[in-house]
C-alpha cells in the first residue's frame, strides 16, 4: 500500500503564433480495485474552457479549442492516488473483451514475431495467468531496453526486428504475443514511481478480470504504478491529441514526477 | 418499348445533363478527371406487384441491418449465440471501437442505405451488396426523370408509373426525425468529390445548407455552423458525405483537412445526429453479407424475403474444399476493396495466377468470399441508333425514420463493355431511370 502524489506537465512551445488549435487530454488515473483516486486537478494555459466526457474504452477526457493567439499550450494534472500491490485491476465488461482479442495498428505481428512465438509456444504453462507471465520473462529476457531506436508510430513486428524499443514497444509486442495465443490483452497507459516519464504495460483477460503486467520490468503491477488509459494499442490512449494551425516548429516538454507521500 | 417517344429525345436530355454538370469526378494515375454519367433513354420497368416483393424485402434486409448495428457496438447478443464468429467482426475494416457504447440519435444507423440487387434470367432477384457508409446515386435518377419530363411530357401521361420526385421528401423526412435542434446541414469534402454534383443537388431540393468543414466547428459539446459573418448557428443533424475516418481528426486520422475536430464528441453526447451513423461499415463488408439472411432469422424471425447471391467463405472449411473444387465456376471478392475493385473471376485467370491466388487465399481465407456467377439479365440500351443488351444492375435506396421507406425508383447502372458483369460507375459505366409502374 502506497499513497502517490503525482504530476504530469506537458508543455510545446511554438516558434511562430498559434491561431487555433484543437486538442484532447486523457491523463486522469481512474479507480479500480487495486487504486483510489484521491483528488484531481488540472491547469490549463491558455486557460480555455473545455468539455468533459470520456470515449469508448472508459477513458476520462477533457477536449476543447484555443482560438486565441497563442505561442505555448500546457496543462499540468496533479493529484493523489493511493495504490495498492494486487495486480487485479478490475472486473472486465464482458461485452467489451472481445475486440482486445484482435489485432488491431501498432500491436500487429508479422512473419519474425509469429516466427518467434512459434519458437516459444510449446513450453508455455496451460493457466492463462502463468502463460502470460511467461510470454512476458520471455520477452524481457530477448528484447533490449533502449530509448530513441523507436517512435510512437513503430509497430510491434518492426520493434521485434529491431530487437530493441522503449516500454510502448514491450506492451506491443506482448500484445501480440498474447493475442497469438487467443488472450485478450490491451494497452496501458500511467505512470510509475521513480521515472520521468509516462510508463505503458499490459492488461491481460484472466478469469473475468483485468490484470496489469509490466514486461518492461518483468513483473505484475505493484503499487508503484498509477494506471491512466486502457485502449487497444498507443494511439487509443494517447495523454494529450492536438492540431494547430500554425505554429512553425515546436518544442515539446514532458515533465512527469511520481513520489510517495510520507503519513 | 423501342416505341417510346422518349427515345427521340436522348440527346436533349444527355445534353441537358451536361449543361447542368450531372458528372461523375475520378482519379486516374492522381490526376481527377470529371466524367458524364451517360444516360440511357430506355428505362427499367419493374411491374407494381413485382416492386412491392422487393419493397418487403428490402425494408426487411435494413430493419435486420440497424438491428445487427446496434447490437454490435454493445451487447454483441449475435456472437455470443455463435451466429457470427467474432472475427469477421473485429478484422473488418468498416468496425470502429470507438463507436461501442455509443448510440445514435433514435437508434438509428442506416438513414440511407443503397442495397444493390441484380436480377436473373430465371427471374430471380439477388442481393449483390449492402451500402450502408455513404450510398451514393439517387440524384442520377431523379434529375434524368426531371429532364426526361421536360423533353417528353407525353411519355409520362401515356404511362402509368410512379413519381420519384419524392426522394427530397424522403430524405428531408429521414433528417428532420433526428434533428436534435438546429439548421439541417449536407457535409461535402468539396468540388473534387467523385459525387459533389449530387450534393449540391440533394442540398437544394432538401433545402439543406451544403457546407464544407471549415464553415462547422464544436464549442461546448455542440456543433455549429458559422454564417459569414461570423455568427454561430446551432445544427441539429449532418448527412455527411464524408467517410467516417476523415470525418474528425481529433477522433479519426489524424490527418484529415476535410473534417471538423470533435464533431464525433458532440455525436457521442447526442447533441448532433450523424447521417449515416460512424461504423456502419462493420455490417456491408463483404464478408458480413454472408450473414445477413442469418440475421434476418435472428433478429426478426423471419424467412428473408429476397436471395444472396449463393456465397462461400473460405473461413469455413466445408466452404474453402467447395472453392477449391469449383474454382473455375466462381468469382471471388476481396472483402477489403470496394467500387469494382478486387473482384476476380476464376475461369479467367493464368494457370500461375491461379496458384498465387490459392497461396494467398489459403493464408488469409478470411480476406475472401466466393459466389456463384450469376448469370443476369441483360437490359437493352440504345447505342448508335441500335438497340444492344447489356448487363445491369439496380441500386434501390431505403431511407429510415420511424419505419423504413423503399424509393419506388433506383439507380440502374449498366456496363458499357458486352463482355463485362461489373456495372459500378467508377469502372465507366452508364445509367437508366428505373420506372415502378404503378399499376
Amino acid at each position: 500500500m502506497k499513497r502517490l502524489c503525482f504530476n504530469y506537465y506537458m508543455k510545446i512551445d511554438y516558434s511562430e503564433a498559434v491561431s487555433l488549435c484543437h486538442f484532447t487530454i486523457k491523463c486522469f488515473p481512474k479507480n479500480t480495485l487495486r487504486q483510489k483516486v484521491e483528488g484531481v486537478s488540472i491547469a490549463l494555459s491558455p486557460a480555455v474552457p473545455y468539455s468533459i466526457g470520456a470515449d469508448s474504452f472508459g477513458n476520462r477526457q477533457i477536449y476543447g479549442r484555443d482560438d486565441i493567439v497563442h505561442h505555448s499550450f500546457s496543462f499540468r494534472i496533479t493529484g493523489r492516488v493511493r495504490t495498492g500491490n494486487d495486480a487485479w485491476e478490475e472486473d472486465a465488461d464482458e461485452d467489451q473483451t472481445a475486440v482486445f482479442r484482435h489485432p488491431y495498428g501498432l500491436n500487429r505481428a508479422g512473419e519474425s514475431l509469429w516466427a518467434y512465438h512459434d519458437q516459444i509456444a510449446e513450453e508455455l504453462p496451460e493457466d492463462v495467468y502463468e502463460k502470460s507471465l511467461s510470454l512476458m520473462h520471455r520477452l524481457y529476457h530477448d528484447f533490449n531496453y533502449e530509448k530513441g531506436v523507436t517512435d510512437m508510430h513503430t509497430t510491434a513486428e518492426e520493434a521485434w526486428c529491431l530487437g530493441k524499443g522503449v516500454c510502448q514497444d514491450y506492451a506491443h509486442i506482448l500484445i501480440a504475443l498474447l493475442h497469438m495465443e487467443r488472450i485478450p490483452a490491451r494497452y496501458v497507459t500511467g505512470m510509475l514511481i521513480g521515472e520521468g516519464a509516462s510508463h505503458a504495460w499490459v492488461e491481460v483477460l484472466y478469469r473475468g478480470r483485468w490484470y496489469g503486467i509490466d514486461p518492461t520490468n518483468d513483473g505484475p503491477v505493484a503499487d508503484g504504478h498509477i494506471k491512466i488509459g486502457v485502449g487497444r494499442e498507443a494511439s487509443d490512449c494517447l495523454i494529450n491529441r492536438g492540431i494547430m494551425h500554425g505554429g512553425g516548429t515546436q518544442m515539446q516538454t514532458i515533465e512527469v514526477t511520481v513520489s510517495e507521500e510520507k503519513t | 418499348m423501342e416505341q417510346l417517344e422518349l427515345l427521340q429525345h436522348t440527346d436533349t436530355v444527355n445534353e441537358l445533363l451536361a449543361r447542368y454538370g450531372v458528372k461523375f469526378g475520378i482519379y486516374k494515375n492522381n490526376v481527377f478527371k470529371e466524367q458524364l454519367f451517360p444516360f440511357d433513354a430506355i428505362p427499367r420497368v419493374i411491374e407494381c406487384e413485382e416492386f412491392s416483393f422487393l419493397e418487403r424485402g428490402l425494408k426487411q434486409r435494413v430493419m435486420a441491418l440497424n438491428l445487427f448495428l446496434k447490437d454490435i457496438y454493445s451487447k454483441k447478443q449475435i456472437v455470443k449465440d455463435g451466429i457470427v464468429p467474432e472475427d469477421f467482426i473485429f478484422a473488418s475494416s468498416g468496425y470502429m471501437a470507438e463507436c461501442e457504447g455509443v448510440m445514435p440519435v433514435k437508434g438509428i444507423y442506416s438513414h440511407i442505405s443503397g442495397i444493390d440487387l441484380v436480377k436473373g434470367k430465371d427471374g430471380t432477384w439477388y442481393i449483390l451488396e449492402d451500402n450502408l457508409r455513404v450510398p451514393s446515386g439517387a440524384s442520377y435518377p431523379m434529375i434524368a426523370r426531371e429532364f426526361c419530363r421536360r423533353s417528353s411530357p407525353n411519355t409520362f401521361h401515356d404511362n402509368h408509373l410512379e413519381d420519384n420526385r419524392n426522394y427530397a421528401a424522403l430524405l428531408r423526412r429521414a433528417m428532420d426525425y433526428v434533428n436534435t435542434g438546429g439548421h439541417t446541414v449536407i457535409l461535402t469534402p468539396g468540388r473534387y468529390n467523385a459525387a459533389y454534383f449530387e450534393h449540391s443537388y440533394l442540398a437544394e431540393k432538401t433545402g439543406a445548407h451544403l457546407v464544407n468543414g471549415s464553415e462547422l466547428m464544436v464549442e461546448d459539446d455542440k456543433l455549429y455552423y458559422v454564417t459569414v459573418d461570423g455568427r454561430r448557428e446551432r445544427v441539429g443533424v449532418v448527412y455527411r458525405r464524408i467517410s467516417d475516418e476523415y470525418l474528425d481528426p481529433m477522433n479519426f486520422n489524424p490527418e484529415s483537412l476535410i473534417g471538423i475536430p470533435h464533431i464525433y464528441d458532440v455525436f457521442r453526447k447526442g447533441n448532433v445526429a450523424l447521417m449515416n451513423a460512424p461504423g456502419n461499415g462493420v455490417a456491408d463488408d463483404k464478408g458480413i453479407y454472408y450473414f445477413v439472411p442469418k440475421m434476418i432469422r435472428y433478429y426478426l424471425d423471419e424467412e428473408p424475403i429476397l436471395s444472396n447471391a449463393p456465397t462461400y467463405l473460405p473461413f469455413y472449411e466445408k466452404d474453402m474444399q467447395y472453392v477449391l473444387a469449383h474454382f473455375d465456376e466462381l468469382v471471388l471478392k476481396d472483402v477489403a476493396e470496394a467500387g469494382g475493385y478486387g473482384v476476380v473471376f476464376g475461369r479467367s485467370m493464368t494457370k500461375a495466377q491461379k496458384e498465387d491466388f490459392i497461396a494467398l487465399l489459403k493464408r488469409e481465407p478470411r480476406r475472401f468470399i466466393a459466389q456463384e456467377i450469376i448469370d443476369f439479365q441483360d437490359l437493352d440500351i440504345l447505342e448508335s441508333g441500335s438497340v444492344i443488351p447489356r448487363k445491369a444492375d439496380l441500386r434501390a435506396f431505403v431511407l429510415m425514420a420511424d419505419e423504413p421507406v423503399v424509393w419506388k425508383s433506383g439507380l440502374t447502372r449498366f456496363s458499357r463493355n458486352p463482355d463485362s458483369f461489373i456495372v459500378n460507375s467508377s469502372q465507366g459505366g452508364g445509367f437508366k431511370d428505373t420506372w415502378v409502374l404503378s399499376q
